[in-house]
């Protein structure tokens, strides 16, 4: 294992009778990286995700874990990992002070609690009871008991599902924080504006294995030279669109949304403008933009990250 | 479909898949009588005691005998020593003895029987009261005729207890319909999204209390027949007063599980609540022991309970005690008239949408 | 250590601080203890129980000086009496008015009886007090006669038409010693003899208090411990511990021993309230004593994982404890005694670890002599733990299916 790799797997299988949930994945996480799993629902995910945190076991697959080569995860690797779960309750009847120390007293060496409860800034709701608490609250919560070992690898599977814009934002901020402070994280994410924001490295996923991994950059550098021009018409079936074939090599229309890529916006740009006052469509909500992970998921899927 | 057919199939799919409920309201009743048919069967039966004789002397050894033959129907053994009838009463061969030795009569008990001695002593003081007389050449000058005037010739206990359990099992069925099953679907939003259709909360109150209706009866009567068929028990069922009463009752718990929902703020919480309730009154309203035998201030707790009088109007349905006509019409229309005077009040409440 | 300690002390906060578990495994088997207690640890004593008696004179014509039938009347007024204190009397008089009818009276109290308003009726019939009075002369053929109705479908009725019966012979014997034909110093009184431990009548209380304290055990056993796994389990409670170093094996001591300190809990509470508030004088400080209550949470810790492991959903789990709970409460003598049964019934009571417990704890308290043999009282709970354990290690999933 090369210096400064902090997890490697070599060809992860998991199936569950026909379905093949993991289908020979493979991927190498840098220490003091953010490496983030890409994909739809049902892509695997979270399957991964809970091999690697020990409460799922592979069928087949090697893990390099902290410099050393595993079946699967051991309770001495726990100790230097945290985990936050996708879903997963707490007691309803014990106070966030309790869960915390709870959590705490698993551990060889816990941080005090007290320190826990003001970086996830729950320190006015220690003594609340778990029932009490509002959905942020509770994902706060659990990334107090994620982090209350000072792990060197985190797992975060899909941190900021169902959050407000705010919350959102907030959690970036704590990944950010938790890599300047040299932790290593593996993230998983549908959403592609969280991939890019935040990943140092990112593996794409469908249907169990990696179809592109990179830095965000390089994967949709990869996509081409091309520019992305987005617009609206108000109806879809008009003849007028059979036009467009003429000036606009590859595009897509799905609805109201018409998708151009081009490699020459000006000359694109200027045939569109045409197109448009000769067949008197109007093109609303007109923008022009740079690739995105989603767009290169299409591209090589024909699918949306997001249903 | 109709709106009322579609919503009663779901109602009836729902609660046939709740298991807690269809226990409580089907199995429950016949789990309990057939366990307790057997124990309590003979509550109070001395006939079926066995009582040991040992008398080693022949002094006023045809008196006591006869006295002890005069007593009862009961099994009674001869024994041959003190040490062994002894040995039978601590080993529970028998269930208490008798022994006379010219000078002095000495009656053993095993002092943890608490709950059965009672009624042995009261059979060795018959006996020794007989006794007395017959060694004293004396007959009674009191002749008393002890003359059984109840419903049914060969009841006992548990012939009032069945009753009793079938009104608990309408009970619970109609407090868990709405402090159960309604207040679930508020917790679940499931009314909220119910609400915003056409469809007519009063149907929907109408469907659950249909369901339950029915399932009740089908339960009530499924023990009935058991505790006929398995215990030989005898009754007299009118109809009309059963049918009746099990509608009125069900109809008047739903209306008490209405009242739990409206005073608890939790919805979650009034499941709890009425079952901890139900699982009270069955221990007050006499159905497990006479009312009688409890102290004043509980026999007075006792009255108080909806339970008790639903089991009393329920015992006379089926013909095991009188009750005045009026009293029994007057129960009905009193649980009857809860429902129809919460039920407006319920469907206002299906409609409020849950707020914290 | 310390995460095992704490997995403990959650449990016990989480059983307290949730109304519904504290209801259920402390407040109820509290109530059943002191209602119980009440009702028949009082049975039969003066004070504490009270019958509702239709008395009717039909003799109205009296032979003699002596008006035999108002001596009858006068016994039951003096039992209608109020005793010390606030004690209500033993009998509830309701006689007619000197111008009532007394046939009505007597149609309506045979009404009240009927409708369970009147324990017993006792008619005193018309030519008692020539009867009595003529069997002072010679042997007359004709008794005396007295009537009491009552309905045999009652408790109530059968125990007071018992007492009245009672009295009625104290009364035949002060009538018979009066006419100088019975004589009361020759009369044999039979010596009450109990057989146990202590020579005495065990009072009632300090037989049903170790049953209570077993039903607590047996309440928490059935119903906290699959309900905490399983619950937990569904809500991925359990899940968010697998992911840290805490293994299942020392969750499960962590969870045992909180189990075993609720039964503790439970204990202490039962305990103090039998003894300071009902007066139970049975004493807990023997080791064979602690031995089997160690023995009992032990066995129902494990009869929960049980339940737990075969429970294929939460909702059907906590179904199965309801119906197991009745028959294995009272199929087990804990309760009622369990002589009589039918073939397929004592099956249950024999396969049932609490009857071995509840006879063992009983024994070991000096309540009564058990008809089991030691061997069997510890063997068979401790052949169900063992079933239980091996069962969970095979089936008890800790995590949801997925």
């Amino acid at each position: 294992m090369g210096e400064g790799t902090l997890l490697r797997v070599i060809d992860l299988k998991k199936h569950y009778g026909e379905t093949k949930a993991v289908d020979g994945i493979a991927f190498s996480v840098a220490n003091a990286s953010v490496f983030t799993l890409l994909g739809p629902n049902g892509a695997g995910k979270t399957t991964t995700l809970e091999i690697l945190e020990g409460i799922r076991e592979a069928d087949s697959g090697t893990i390099e874990i902290f410099g050393e080569r595993v079946g699967r995860i051991t309770r001495s690797i726990k100790q230097r990992t945290g985990v936050l779960l996708q879903d997963g309750g707490f007691e309803p009847y014990l106070k966030v002070r309790e869960i915390l120390t709870l959590f705490a007293s698993f551990f060889d060496r816990p941080l005090p609690v007290q320190e826990i409860l003001k970086h996830v800034a729950l320190e006015e709701k220690a003594g609340a009871l778990v029932r009490t608490l509002s959905g942020g609250q509770l994902q706060r919560l659990a990334l107090g008991a994620a982090l209350v070992n000072d792990p060197e690898l985190i797992f975060l599977d899909e941190p900021t599902t169902g959050l407000d814009p705010q919350a959102r934002r907030n959690m970036w901020s704590v990944v950010a924080d938790l890599q300047d402070r040299g932790k290593t994280i593996i993230l998983t994410t549908h959403y592609m504006e969280e991939a890019e924001a935040l990943s140092d490295s990112v593996c794409i996923l469908d249907h169990g294995t990696i179809i592109a991994e990179g830095t965000p950059r390089e994967l949709t550098q990869a996509f081409g030279e091309e520019t992305i021009v987005e617009f609206r018409i108000d109806d879809p079936s008009r003849k007028a669109l059979g036009g467009l074939q003429t000036c606009c090599k590859q595009y897509r229309v799905d609805g109201g949304a018409v998708t151009v890529e081009t490699e020459d916006l000006l000359t694109t740009m200027e045939e569109l403008f045409a197109w448009s006052r000769r067949e008197q469509v109007p093109l609303d909500s007109l923008i022009v933009r740079q690739p995105n992970l989603e767009d290169v998921f299409l591209s090589l899927t024909g699918r949306r990250l997001r249903e | 479909m109709s709106a009322l057919k579609s919503l009663l199939l779901a109602e009836l799919r729902i609660l046939m898949r709740d298991r807690m409920a269809l226990f409580l309201t089907l199995l429950f009743p016949l789990v309990f009588i057939l366990v307790f048919g057997f124990l309590m069967g003979d509550i109070g039966d001395v006939s079926r005691s066995t009582m040991g004789v040992f008398i080693s002397t022949d002094l006023d050894r045809e008196e006591l005998e006869a006295a002890v033959a005069a007593a009862g129907t009961m099994e009674i053994v001869p024994f041959g020593s003190l040490a062994e009838i002894k040995e039978a009463v601590a080993a529970r061969e028998i269930d208490f003895g008798l022994v006379w030795d010219g000078k002095q009569l000495d009656v053993f008990y095993d002092a943890a029987r608490v709950q059965e001695n009672f009624a042995f002593q009261q059979v060795a003081t018959g006996i020794t009261t007989d006794f007395n007389l017959r060694r004293q050449g004396v007959e009674a000058a009191l002749s008393v005729d002890v003359i059984d005037i109840g419903a049914t010739s060969s009841a006992n206990w548990f012939s009032l207890v069945l009753p009793g359990i079938l009104a608990f099992s309408v009970l619970s069925a109609g407090l868990s319909a709405i402090s159960g099953h309604v207040t679930a679907m508020k917790e679940r939003k499931i009314l909220d999204r119910l609400i915003v259709t056409p469809m007519r909360p009063v149907l929907l109150l109408v469907a659950v209390a249909g369901v339950r209706l029915g399932i009740v009866f089908v339960s009530t009567l499924i023990t009935l027949f058991v505790g006929i068929l398995l215990f030989g028990l005898r009754y007299e069922i009118s109809w009309l007063r059963y049918t009746v009463f099990i509608v009125c009752g069900t109809a008047g718990a739903m209306g008490l599980g209405t009242t739990i929902a409206l005073l608890v703020r939790r919805p979650s919480s009034a499941s709890n609540i009425a079952h901890a309730l139900s699982m009270l009154m069955l221990f007050l309203a006499g159905i497990y022991f006479p009312v009688e035998f409890m102290p004043g201030f509980l026999r007075a707790l006792s009255v108080a309970m909806p339970l008790t009088h639903m089991a009393n109007a329920l015992r006379y349905a089926v013909g095991v005690v009188e009750m005045s006509e009026a009293e029994f019409w007057a129960i009905s229309a009193s649980f009857l008239g809860i429902a129809l005077v919460l039920f407006p009040v319920l469907a206002r409440y299906v409609i409020r949408p849950l707020r914290h | 250590m310390t995460g095992i300690l704490r997995i403990a002390l959650a449990h016990v906060a989480t059983a307290i601080r949730e109304r519904v578990t504290l209801f259920w495994f402390l407040i109820f088997p509290a109530f059943v203890l002191v209602l119980l207690a009440l009702i028949f640890g009082n049975l039969g004593e003066e004070g504490e129980i009270s019958f509702e008696l239709g008395l009717i004179n039909r003799d109205t014509v009296s032979a003699g000086p002596i008006d035999f039938a108002e001596i009858v009347e006068e016994t039951f007024r003096s039992l209608a009496e109020p005793g010390e204190g606030s004690a209500e009397p033993l009998f509830t008089l309701h006689q007619p008015n000197d111008d009532t009818d007394v046939e009505a009276f007597l149609d309506s109290e045979l009404t009240a009886l009927r409708r369970g308003r009147r324990a017993a009726v006792v008619v005193i019939q018309a030519g008692f007090g020539n009867a009595v009075f003529g069997s002072y002369g010679q042997a007359s053929s004709d008794s005396a006669k007295l009537s009491v109705y009552m309905t045999t479908s009652n408790v109530a009725s059968q125990m007071a038409t018992e007492i009245i019966e009672q009295v009625l012979a104290g009364v035949d014997r002060e009538i018979l010693t009066r006419g100088g034909r019975y004589d009361a110093a020759q009369a044999i009184e039979p010596e009450t003899v109990w057989l146990g431990t202590t020579g005495e009548e065990t009072p009632y209380v300090d037989f049903v208090l170790p049953g209570i304290i077993l039903m607590g055990f047996f309440v928490n056993g059935l119903f906290g411990v699959p309900g905490a796994i399983l619950f937990n389990r569904d809500r991925k409670v359990l899940r968010r511990y697998w992911v840290t170093p805490l293994s299942v094996p020392r969750f499960l001591a962590g969870f045992s021993i909180g189990h075993l300190a609720l039964c503790g809990l439970q204990f202490v509470l039962l305990y103090l309230l039998g003894r300071y508030a009902l007066g139970a004088s049975v004493s807990f400080a023997s080791p064979s004593a602690f031995l089997l209550l160690l023995l009992a949470a032990v066995t129902f810790l494990a009869f929960g994982f049980l339940i737990a492991s075969l429970a294929r959903t939460t909702q059907g789990g906590m179904a199965a404890a309801n119906i197991l709970n009745m028959p294995m409460m009272f199929l087990s003598g804990l309760f009622f005694p369990i002589a009589g049964l039918p073939f397929f019934l004592r099956l249950i009571v024999y396969a049932n670890p609490l009857s071995y417990l509840a006879q063992g704890l009983r024994a070991s308290l000096g309540i009564e002599t058990s008809v089991f043999t030691p061997t069997q009282i510890l063997g068979v709970p401790l052949a169900w733990i063992a079933l239980s354990v091996v069962i969970a290690s095979i089936r008890l999933r800790w995590d949801v299916e997925r």
